[in-house]
């Protein structure tokens, strides 16, 4: 049985944002990382 | 360190940036193309789409993971150090993309299957791999010697190589919520045209990321361990 096709859409907004969030959080951090020469310490 | 060899693992992490930023566009071209281009699925609905990301995301994660078992393995063979950074570039990268998918994954079980989590073999040999590879990042941090670093870690590497296929034929050797393959399975993928290409598209902007993440993470351990540096790199 067919249901409303628009149900549920948080789930699927909520996955697209983590997701999101995840890899430009990873690359951000590598980006950082890029920038900053590791310290001797 | 000389400055040759400084200049080179800057074009590694240069080259690794510029791809990752690639990769990161094409994410952002699948987003559009799954959410404005491709069909809602009849039966259920808007959190079907969540497949575009869920699937790429395990398909990356468990490319990394035995990334970092063959890796792990010839280091054991050849000693070579490149491989011993490579495999660990491989399993951060790997355990970025197994968060994307243990967090989307429950989030399309909550609607489909009534429940965000339940201990089927699938979901629980996932979780496993996970947790190998987080403690393969916490043994790499508690040991200060790069030589038995390299060494233990890629005991644990393997180990979640042997891991891999096992995860993957889950869903055939027991009786699973998760469902099987529908495009990497003996017949043809059986997905309309316009969920195919939407798919395929997503594999191929993850696979670029996942290839940016592991040539930066490269780099940057080439970096540090050329300064001299021992145990990590500069996270």
């Amino acid at each position: 049985m067919a249901i409303d096709p628009n149900a549920n859409a948080g789930f699927m907004i909520a996955a697209y944002v983590v997701t999101a969030v995840i890899l430009l959080g990873y690359g951000a951090s590598l980006w950082f990382r890029s920038r900053k020469p590791p310290s001797r310490g | 360190m000389s400055t040759l060899a400084a200049s080179a693992a800057q074009r590694t992490i240069r080259r690794g940036l510029v791809i990752t930023g690639l990769g990161l566009a094409a994410m952002a071209g699948v987003y559009v193309l799954a959410l404005c281009f491709t069909p809602i699925e009849r039966f259920q609905g808007l959190p079907q789409k969540i497949f575009y990301v869920h699937v790429p995301a395990a398909w990356s994660a468990l490319l990394a993971f035995s990334l970092v078992g063959i890796a792990s393995a010839l280091y054991l063979w050849l000693r070579d150090p490149r491989l011993d950074w490579f495999a660990e570039s491989c399993a951060e990268a790997g355990l970025v993309f197994s968060l994307v998918m243990l967090t989307t994954g429950p989030l399309w079980g909550k609607p489909i299957w009534g429940t965000y989590w339940t201990w089927d073999a699938r979901l629980t040999f996932t979780l496993l791999l996970f947790f190998l590879f987080l403690g393969y990042r916490a043994l790499r941090g508690a040991m200060h010697d790069p030589g038995d670093r390299a060494r233990y870690s890629a005991v644990v590497g393997i180990m979640g190589l042997v891991l891999v296929p096992f995860v993957h034929l889950t869903v055939y050797l027991f009786n699973t919520l998760h469902p099987k393959p529908i495009v990497l399975k003996p017949d043809s993928p059986s997905l309309p045209w316009e969920m195919l290409r939407t798919l395929l598209v997503s594999l191929a902007g993850f696979t670029v990321l996942l290839f940016g993440y592991v040539t930066t993470h490269y780099g940057l351990a080439r970096r540090a361990q050329e300064q001299g540096e021992e145990g990590g790199h500069g996270d």
